[in-house]
């Protein structure tokens, strides 16, 4: 807790000098990454993040020291050098691009950690925490890297706001932003800059393999939310800060923690939770509707059961020829029961179990549905009316009373169904 | 029977396209009177969608060369709008209709501007002209094929263009819809605008254009409907690909590099 206090508090200019860098690099990684999920580049970006990796190790051999410029220039020359080859192989070989993509990755991430084994071998003592790079070191961020990497992080965030119209038709629709004489030659490379920057500002505090995932998942988990672009940067930048924030608090406060992998963690518990809970597309959504629909179809049967009793000059059926009915369901269909008589759509006392005149009405439009539908497919798609029951059982449930009027329409209001049963109406509504 | 016409609104000139080393089209050559309803037809493979991409420089041409309003397409791109084929996007992507029609506003606007209510207002007419106005909330994705069709349409109406190109704009559109769209370009053509249009059923080609380009790897006709549209042509048009042209094709496609790329 006093560690919280003392984190969030910013009272020491160096937490408020890791948490602004932080917080910057968050910001223009989730913005370059939706638009690299967008357009379908997530593996480009995967391979960028691996590729800086000689780069690093490349400018320590020429530099001999963990100066922040070289670092950068040499990050960002590997990793452009990986776009490059990626789209020329793809381009000059019938090699697909996923093969391209994987080759790329593995071999430039080889050379780098066998430069860096070479350099760690060296004994060079200014060469101690190297390996920063690889899982990340948000802590360790001094004024120096600040400078170079929060300026290079602002530069992206910049540049994705003035274009952000451009980038937005260009991801869409590449040819139409081409007929409107976009430079969508110039702003491919301005974007594949834009990715390779975004991860380089990210190699000291968050790790270079790492940086993938910090320039995907907020995006991918973003859009289990929205449908606007707008909001989906936000939430993305959202996300994304969240988890940088925590990420460098959790290697505060625990020593000889990484950043990198929290920060990772962070984001994929957002993930996941999206994943699950999202009042859109998420899984316990799609789940619980899931559900509600298929009680909605026992309640259906239930009713069509009782109606189909009175068709016979029955009052009712007892309860328990109800519950044998669906063997299985016993406690389902108990539920259900109870459900219905808190409707008002049934009376039930044990014996029997009847329809009240909502729950008549309720049933009759069950009923209806179905020898609509039956009599649509005999009628309109010539099947014959012994093989129509089964397609009508699961359409009655779904048929929507704009549905139901147009059936009826076409069929120009029938009486009976191909088996000549009635069609049930209520009297009181045409 | 190919038709030249003084002063024309599109002139295309000894065009040669190939994707890859895969010839398309050879040696076009056409002219396209103002203010007209032009269909280009052909078979699947006969390079209709790839003439108006080597048009609008989507794809670049071996040779020849084209002109809109007698001048270069980069002079006149104001005046120019294409409508590309529905399934070359992604409609997953988070926008509404709306902001998909704001596009067509985005080359008057230049760069760092920021559609704003004016935009807006036009997009929403466009939208109404193509009688989507009651969806431009809503996301592109849950629109049905003929609905993002026609969105679309809206946003090449926002461009408020004189010339307009468009890769199969029929396509898994409802014959209502369709005979509404045909409406609009009559309008849109009475306006004196030019629109030309990817086609591929015959038998509502000769009711809906004034003028036809029909296409089978080569210029088979362009000119009015009524003098192209006969038996011996659409023949020639969808009788089968001309065999030497194929062959020649196989030829250069085996060769390892493109003789037609100087």
């Amino acid at each position: 807790m006093e560690d919280f206090l003392y984190f969030f508090s910013f009272q020491d200019p160096n937490v408020l000098m890791v948490v602004i860098g932080i917080s910057l690099l968050s910001i223009s990684a989730a913005m370059v990454g939706t638009f690299t999920f967008l357009d379908k580049k997530a593996l480009v970006g995967d391979a960028i993040s691996h590729a800086v990796l000689p780069g690093v190790c490349l400018a320590f051999m020429f530099s001999g020291n963990k100066n922040p410029y070289w670092i950068v220039s040499g990050a960002f020359f590997t990793g452009a050098l990986s776009t490059y080859v990626i789209s020329w192989v793809a381009r000059y070989t019938k090699l697909k691009e996923d093969t391209v993509i994987a080759s790329v990755l593995s071999i430039f991430f080889g050379v780098g950690i066998v430069l860096m084994t070479q350099l760690q071998q060296t004994g060079n003592a200014s060469l101690s925490g190297l390996d920063h790079f690889i899982f990340g070191n948000a802590i360790s961020i001094v004024r120096e890297d600040l400078w170079v990497y929060g300026a290079l992080a602002t530069c992206i965030i910049v540049v994705l706001l003035v274009f952000y119209k451009e980038f937005k038709v260009m991801v869409f629709n590449r040819s139409f932003a081409e007929s409107i004489g976009l430079p969508v030659k110039r702003l491919d490379f301005v974007f594949n800059s834009l990715m390779v920057l975004a991860v380089v500002t990210g190699i000291q505090a968050i790790g270079v393999v790492l940086m993938a995932a910090l320039l995907i998942t907020p995006a991918a988990a973003a859009k289990f939310w929205t449908d606007r672009l707008s909001r989906l940067l936000f939430l993305a930048v959202l996300f994304s800060l969240i988890s940088g924030i925590s990420g460098a608090y959790i290697s505060f406060s625990l020593p000889h923690m990484p950043t990198g992998p929290w920060v990772v963690v962070v984001l994929s518990i957002i993930a996941f939770l999206s994943f699950f809970f999202s009042t859109k597309k998420g899984i316990l959504t799609r789940w619980v509707s899931r559900r509600k629909y298929q009680s909605k179809i026992h309640r259906d049967h239930i009713l069509k059961a009782l109606y189909q009793a009175e068709e016979h000059d029955k009052k009712g059926l007892p309860q328990k020829d109800i519950v044998d009915n669906f063997p299985g369901k016993v406690v389902k269909t108990h539920r259900t029961l109870r459900q219905l008589k808190k409707k008002g759509y049934i009376t039930n006392d044990r014996e029997l179990v009847a329809l009240t005149s909502t729950g008549n009405s309720e049933a009759k439009r069950i009923v209806r549905l179905h020898r609509l539908w039956e009599l649509y497919m005999t009628e309109y798609m010539n099947i014959a009316p012994d093989h129509v029951h089964e397609s009508a059982e699961k359409f009655e449930h779904i048929i929507t009373p704009e549905l139901e009027r147009q059936l009826d329409k076409s069929l120009n209001f029938p009486k009976e169904d191909p088996h000549q049963s009635i069609i049930p109406r209520d009297q009181n509504k045409p | 029977m190919i038709q030249h016409i003084e002063n024309p609104v599109v002139e295309v000139h000894d065009l040669m396209v190939s994707y890859g080393q895969n010839p398309v089209l050879w040696n076009v050559d056409l002219s396209l009177p103002a203010g007209s309803l032009v269909g280009i037809l052909g078979p699947n493979g006969a390079g209709k969608s790839t003439l108006i991409k080597a048009i609008m420089g989507l794809v670049e041409a071996n040779s020849g060369y084209s002109k809109l309003f007698d001048q270069e397409l980069n002079q006149v791109r104001n005046k120019v709008s294409y409508v590309p084929q529905r399934e070359s996007v992604d409609w997953d992507f988070p926008a509404s209709a709306l902001d998909i029609v704001m596009m067509g506003t985005y080359h008057h606007l230049g760069l760092l501007k920021r559609p704003g209510k004016k935009e807006k207002e036009l997009a929403m007419d466009c939208l109404d002209k193509v009688n989507m106005k009651n969806f431009a909330g809503r996301q592109i994705s849950e629109l049905s094929g003929g609905q993002q069709q026609r969105v679309f349409i809206a946003r090449a109406l926002a461009q408020q263009a004189e010339l307009y190109f468009m890769d199969e704009p029929f396509a898994g559109v409802d014959m209502s819809t369709e005979k509404a769209l045909i409406e609009l370009f009559r309008e849109m053509t009475a306006e004196g605008k030019t629109v030309i249009v990817v086609h591929h059923d015959i038998y509502s080609a000769g009711k809906y254009f004034d003028w036809l380009i029909m296409l089978n790897m080569h210029l088979v006709a362009s000119g009015p409907t009524a003098e192209v549209l006969t038996e011996e042509l659409l023949t020639k048009t969808y009788g089968g690909k001309l065999s030497t042209l194929a062959d020649l094709g196989e030829i250069i496609k085996k060769s390892g590099f493109n003789p037609l790329k100087d």
